[in-house]
């Protein structure tokens, strides 16, 4: 692991010859992936969905229906509804939104706070990333769920909550690999010759060795993404997550194991169907943009 | 070599200690009061000052914090574990009913994500880009997105509607009643193992494929060996040292991943026993399985790591 990661960074150092803008960078990647590209339309449709869920939902997601109490797919439902007469596919539209928010804020957290962290060690190097680095290592003696698992349930339940737990999960990926990006930068001439005129620790940082950590940060960022939609359905499947009313897909799986003997498959099969097809969607779209951004990494896992 | 395995063996030693020390501030210091981390922000505030007082006398939780993480060490070395806050039973009992299921489950995963991973990978390997390379890439992409819990859901699901079949619900070991046993264990072991099989094919895909490009493959070939043989004999060895890397790895997705798969299959084993531990709020239970689960991630992982260094000779030898 540790190795392909430093792999990934050495190749990553080669400096883009030149800034493309978005829509030709877009175009780029519908040319060469195609596949990445369909994937990436379908993420922004899932991206869509969320923001406007209240605008296509059919029905309040938490509004019960007594007189359709678990009833299958039907033409007024197009999920069925739930044991107590909500809309499963209200809910499932509105799931999207937690979901995203909390895999997003993850992901964006724990992603930064550890490219920060990685720089500091990268650059000041020392004592202090000896110490870092042990505890780095500490954190990930943890299965990623078990972590999340133990720090969700420590501070109890709520949408801040399961974010926080998510990304501190995070922190150890964002910290190794872009301190190892930041150790072959402090070596680069041109960051010599910037130390030569005389430029500031802070100076340095930022304006010479930050800009070349973007593209392994958005690498990094984006392949996080679905582990940390998976982490959080988890979560809520186990029921550590946000808590019941709000509509989860983890949740939704959970509350279909309580509906009786056996779960009615309607409730079962959407829920997951939305939790792979999201994920999927985003893994495609990251292998998409690593591909796009560093051309080397091609294949690699 | 001994300066290696003594020097990764102190090294673990050291990340088990800091885990432990990781575990009981997530758990006890995090919470601000562990009172509330049982009984939730509502029951807290139902209890009266003297009972607070009484929890905590009875629990421990009034000394202070290095005391208490010293009775934990003690407890932990003792093989005791702690005791439930609301069973009788210890974690040490419970760990020895529900542990092999768990252990067998996760062994057996592995076992068969080679058994399904490397054939894959070979075929994806030798014939790139071809029909069956694409589908052997397509659903190993699949099953990285699919969660386990839900493929699992849904096994147990079609099992009950279309054969009217569910595993028993009740533990049974491996010795006594290995039928039961099996029924058990094999479902959580396919689903897990399939997720693991998925990184093993693309893994070893992307490792065969630069092993087969090296001179001395090349080689092997020119002095007219066999094209199979080359294969079995001289490249996969070495593209399969990375593969052992990542089934280490890996050990940490079967061991979290199967807490929710053995919730979604009801198998009794550990997994389950922590779902229920997080439910009830039981602290204690908790605590000590998830410093369980980190040690057995850390030490599988020095094993993988000395096993890699036993096959690889320029470890070995140096």
């Amino acid at each position: 692991m540790t190795a392909t990661t430093e792999s990934q960074a050495q190749a990553v150092l080669i400096p883009t010859a030149r800034r493309r803008g978005f829509w030709s960078s877009v175009r780029t990647l519908v040319r060469r992936a195609p596949l990445s590209a369909f994937w990436g339309v379908i993420a922004a449709l899932i991206v869509a969905m969320a923001i406007t869920a209240p605008a296509i939902a059919p029905y309040p997601p938490l509004k019960s229906d007594f007189r359709a109490m678990t009833k299958p797919p039907t033409e007024k439902h197009w999920m069925g509804t739930d044991q107590i007469g909500r809309d499963t596919l209200s809910r499932v539209i509105y799931g999207s939104r937690t979901s995203l928010t909390v895999a997003l804020g993850a992901v964006l957290f724990g992603t930064t706070v550890g490219a920060l962290w990685g720089l500091a060690c990268g650059y000041f190097g020392g004592r202090f990333d000896m110490a870092s680095q042990r505890l780095i290592e500490f954190l990930q003696s943890f299965p990623d769920l078990i972590l999340a698992m133990a720090i969700a349930m420590a501070l109890g339940g709520g949408m801040t909550t399961v974010i926080i737990a998510i990304a501190i999960t995070r922190i150890p990926f964002g910290g190794r690999v872009i301190r190892s990006v930041v150790l072959s930068l402090k070596e680069m001439q041109y960051v010599e010759a910037a130390r030569g005129i005389g430029a500031g620790h802070v100076r340095m940082m930022l304006r010479h060795i930050l800009p070349q950590c973007v593209a392994p940060y958005l690498i990094l960022a984006t392949t996080h993404l679905g582990v940390a939609i998976v982490i959080e359905a988890s979560l809520g499947f186990l029921g550590v997550g946000i808590p019941p009313p709000t509509p989860t897909w983890g949740n939704m799986l959970a509350d279909s194991l309580n509906a009786g003997l056996v779960p009615p498959w309607w409730l079962v099969l959407f829920p997951g169907a939305a939790i792979t097809i999201t994920v999927l969607a985003f893994n495609l779209l990251g292998d998409g943009i690593r591909d796009l951004l560093d051309p080397r990494l091609r294949g690699s896992v | 070599m001994y300066s290696y395995i003594a020097r990764r063996l102190v090294f673990g030693a050291l990340t088990v200690i800091g885990v432990s020390i990781m575990v009981f501030v997530i758990m006890r210091v995090l919470p601000g009061d562990p009172l509330v981390a049982i009984f939730g922000p509502e029951g807290f505030t139902k209890l009266t000052d003297a009972q607070r007082e009484g929890y905590l006398r009875e629990l421990g939780l009034s000394d202070p914090l290095w005391l208490q993480y010293l009775h934990w060490v003690q407890d932990i070395v003792r093989g005791e574990f702690g005791h439930s806050f609301f069973r009788s039973e210890s974690v040490a009992d419970m760990l020895l009913r529900r542990g092999p299921l768990t252990a067998e489950i996760a062994l057996l995963s592995v076992v068969l994500s080679w058994i399904v991973g490397i054939p894959v990978a070979i075929i994806s390997a030798l014939k790139p880009n071809t029909a069956a390379d694409n589908t052997a890439r397509f659903l190993s992409i699949l099953f990285l997105a699919v969660p386990g819990f839900w493929i699992g859901m849904l096994i147990v699901l079609a099992l009950l509607f279309w054969f009217g079949y569910r595993a028993p619900m009740t533990g049974a070991s491996l010795f006594t009643d290995p039928w039961s046993n099996l029924q058990l264990v094999i479902g959580p072991a396919v689903v897990l193992g399939l997720g693991q099989a998925a990184y093993i094919a693309r893994m070893g895909r992307s490792s065969l494929l630069e092993v087969i490009r090296e001179d001395y493959v090349r080689t092997a070939r020119a002095k007219g060996l066999n094209g199979r043989l080359v294969i079995a004999w001289h490249a996969l060895p070495n593209a399969l040292l990375p593969v052992i890397t990542l089934s280490g790895v890996l050990m940490g997705l079967v061991l979290a991943g199967s807490i929710p798969v053995e919730r979604a299959f009801a198998t009794p084993g550990l997994g389950f026993a922590m779902f229920i531990a997080v439910n009830e709020r039981d602290i204690f239970v908790m605590q000590n399985l998830v410093f369980l689960y980190a040690a057995v991630f850390v030490l599988l992982n020095i094993v993988i790591d000395l096993t890699i260094a036993f096959l690889d000779p320029r470890i070995r030898l140096r």
